[in-house]
């Protein structure tokens, strides 16, 4: 409407608050100021994987809540036996302590990274990745268990049918979540480790320069998974 | 490219940041674990589960994730969508309750 | 959404930008969030198909046999979908509404009424089509209190689009309006959309939607709505871009017997359908038989409803025909053949080369409807056309 080019004022400081989203938004060129292209797509990506999973978990609160039959009792379910005593939810416990271990390790690795230190970066990246595949192994020990216990998607011996079907899908949605990101972060861990961002070399399928930004990118990824296990480990496990 | 290069600067905060955090997501954890180990029923366990949950979520979002430390627009553009989950899950427990309410009226014969 | 909302030309502010990106960009976001809910129905559905799962199929009896299902919920079902469902209505919806605007403000000659309104309207209704989906569910079974919610929202979202609707024509209002073709489709929306628009409005308070329910006065409001509307809006689309993805004008003589064909052919076909559904007549049925309450002359109508399907269908024959016979005949059309503002028509190349703007990529200096700007030298004044140092216009608004 005015005739005049926008002040781009990338140096200027920038207002906080809610001026600072009315000018953020309505400035030249970018919403998100700070914000590079692929990180801002991975915060989108995100946001609508969080309605996948929201979604999945809606549908399993409704089928439990309005059920008729008795809901089997998680903390039973998924007791171990440990040296004679039944120890409730302890697998599920050590799962969880398993993914936030590898949630401080990839901060770490975030973190070293912007400091351009390849080898902590890589190596924490590693450690992610080997905690990650520690979990999608439990799981797997958690799946056999379960079914060698009678539990199927269309059944199981303790209650309502769709206890099988909502632990099956929404924790297999999740681990194969946890997978792809173990592969990501071996892929990036690699990258890292023959210094391609340090060259800034150009990647194989974009030729664009590799930043050390990728790594705060599957960090986002990584930590989104993570996210996720506590509103199951809460919702599921411990409802 | 002067803005690329400045974000590739990228964030850098103290370790000692991401340690306490790390540590105090240990503790909510065992928390919540606690809570079904010491068999908490009602509200209470209701209640400290998902406070515990939002407590965990936070510290991950913000402190991992970096969401401190973003503009209030990218704050914002992500944490508003999601209330319409929240719509979602209070019309759905309220469906809920209405189809159990259905059943256990009118299907008390059929249940198998 | 990406580009739109990190890879902005210089000067392109998101509220410079055309209605055109900005439907779009709103409706890709909403993809963005509505999917899911699709996307996790279908899994169930898959899983209730294939494993025995039984998330939707509660327990049934089919051919004298009982199925392995129990406890399952279909209005669980209708709830995912509907979450998904309607947003998605204005998936399709927003692009056309955001090209109507700029076909109408290019081919009226004058710059669009209320553009920020505009901006906030697409806004107001991608937001609001989140909490309006069990509309579709009132005789579903749901929880009979959801009425009373979903009603409002409804009703509160036709806000947002009659301002939409009362802006179209305010932009037209002593427009300087070119009849061509895109023109001519572009109205044709304006109609047809209020027409579904209002019957919406009978849709959306429960207790007239209860016995319109499964009538084809549904049919009637989905089509004229959602079907029809916004393909008038993609042919006028295709009309007014064609020149530019082509370099060749489509025939205006075969466009012009499409469009009459399509539209006068479109409100013979859906139009009736009103009628029959005030009379009973339930939607998907193939062959009613004798009902007490629907007259012989349903039959009649359902005849001549058909007869005027294949005369559309036939003009979609020769639309077809156009396209590709414009493609080596049609007349030269030119870089900019309507005058337009907007950056598209600016290229130095048409069509467009690789990148669309060769080495350098323009600057825009003003919003995309500088039309019959008042003391400029020619009746529109493109986006990325610089600030002419003193000119008398500038003082206009």
């Amino acid at each position: 409407m005015d005739a005049t080019p926008t002040d781009t004022g990338e140096a200027l400081a920038r207002p906080a608050g809610w001026r600072g989203v009315a000018a953020d938004w309505s400035s030249d060129q970018r919403a998100f100021k700070n914000v590079s292209w692929g990180k801002a797509m991975m915060w989108i990506f995100l946001l609508s994987d969080t309605f996948i999973f929201s979604c999945f978990l809606i549908s399993y609160m409704t089928v439990r809540m309005s059920t008729t039959v008795p809901w089997p009792n998680p903390s039973e379910v998924f007791a171990l036996t440990i040296g004679g005593t039944s120890v409730p939810l302890i697998l599920i416990a050590i799962m969880t302590f398993v993914l936030i271990s590898s949630s401080g390790t990839m901060a770490m690795a975030v973190n070293f990274g912007y400091r351009r230190d390849r080898v902590k970066t890589a190596a924490l990246m590693l450690m992610t990745a080997a905690f990650g595949a520690t979990f999608v192994g439990m799981q797997a020990f958690e799946w056999t268990k379960l079914i060698h216990e009678g539990v199927r998607p269309w059944e199981n011996p303790w209650g309502a049918a769709q206890f099988g079907a909502a632990f099956f899908m929404i924790t297999g949605f999740h681990g194969t979540h946890v997978t792809i990101g173990v592969i990501f972060l071996l892929v990036i861990a690699r990258k890292v480790w023959r210094g391609d961002f340090d060259q800034e070399k150009q990647g194989f399928f974009t030729s664009r320069k590799g930043r050390y930004e990728i790594v705060e990118i599957t960090g986002l990824y990584w930590h989104f998974v993570d996210l996720v296990w506590v509103f199951i480990f809460a919702l599921f496990y411990l409802w | 490219m002067a803005h690329a290069a400045a974000s590739a600067e990228g964030q850098q905060h103290p370790v000692k940041l991401y340690l306490v955090v790390w540590g105090w997501l240990f503790v909510l954890s065992a928390f919540s674990y606690s809570v079904d180990y010491f068999h908490l029923q009602g509200y209470l366990r209701w209640f400290l589960i998902l406070l515990l949950m939002a407590l965990k979520a936070g510290l991950i979002v913000a402190f991992f994730m970096h969401m401190a430390w973003e503009r209030l627009a990218l704050i914002y553009a992500i944490l508003i969508p999601p209330v319409a989950v929240l719509v979602f899950v209070g019309i759905m427990v309220f469906e809920s309750d209405y189809t159990l309410f259905m059943r256990e009226t009118f299907f008390r014969l059929g249940q198998g | 959404m990406v580009t739109v909302l990190q890879a902005r030309t210089r000067g392109m502010t998101l509220m410079r930008m055309p209605l055109t990106v900005w439907g779009i960009f709103t409706a890709t976001v909403m993809a963005l969030l509505a999917f899911p809910a699709l996307f996790v129905g279908a899994v169930m559905m898959l899983l209730d198909r294939l494993l025995g799962t039984s998330f939707f199929m509660p327990s049934l009896v089919e051919m004298g046999q009982h199925l392995q299902h129990s406890g399952g919920s279909p209005i669980l079902f209708q709830h995912l979908f509907w979450f998904f469902g309607h947003p998605e209505v204005y998936i399709v919806a927003l692009p056309a509404f955001g090209i109507v605007s700029d076909l109408i403000s290019t081919h009226a000659r004058r710059n669009i009424f209320g553009y920020r309104m505009m901006v906030w309207a697409i806004v107001a209704i991608g937001a609001l089509s989140f909490v309006v989906w069990a509309h579709h569910m009132y005789v579903s079974g749901m929880n009979p209190y959801f009425g009373f919610f979903f009603a409002t929202t409804t009703l509160i979202i036709a806000i947002p689009t009659a301002i939409k609707v009362y802006n179209w024509l305010l932009t037209l209002w002593h427009g300087d309006i070119h009849l061509t073709v895109p023109m001519l489709f572009a109205l044709a929306f304006i109609v047809t959309f209020l027409n579904g628009g209002l019957t919406g409005l009978f849709l959306g308070n429960v207790v007239v939607d209860v016995p319109l329910s499964d009538t084809m006065f549904v049919v009637a409001h989905f089509h004229m709505v959602m079907g029809v509307a916004p393909i008038m809006v993609i042919f006028g689309g295709i009309y007014h871009w064609y020149p530019k993805i082509t370099g060749r004008m489509l025939n205006e003589a075969l466009g012009r017997f499409h469009f009459w064909v399509t539209f006068l052919g479109a409100y013979a076909v859906f139009f009736p359908m009103h009628y029959l559904g005030l009379l009973g007549m339930p939607r998907r049925y193939p062959e009613i038989g004798e009902t007490s309450f629907v007259p012989d002359s349903a039959a009649t109508l359902n005849a001549f409803i058909s007869v005027a399907a294949l005369a559309v269908g036939f003009a979609q024959m020769v639309f077809l025909f156009n396209l590709i016979w414009s493609l080596s005949r049609g007349r030269q059309a030119g870089g900019n053949p309507w005058n337009a503002t907007t950056l598209e028509w600016q290229t130095p190349e048409t069509p467009p080369g690789h990148g669309n703007w060769g080495k350098e990529l323009p600057v825009v200096y003003r919003w995309a409807y500088d039309y019959s700007v008042p003391g400029a030298e020619r009746d529109f004044v493109p986006q990325n056309q610089p600030p002419a140092r003193r000119a008398t216009w500038e003082a206009a608004p």
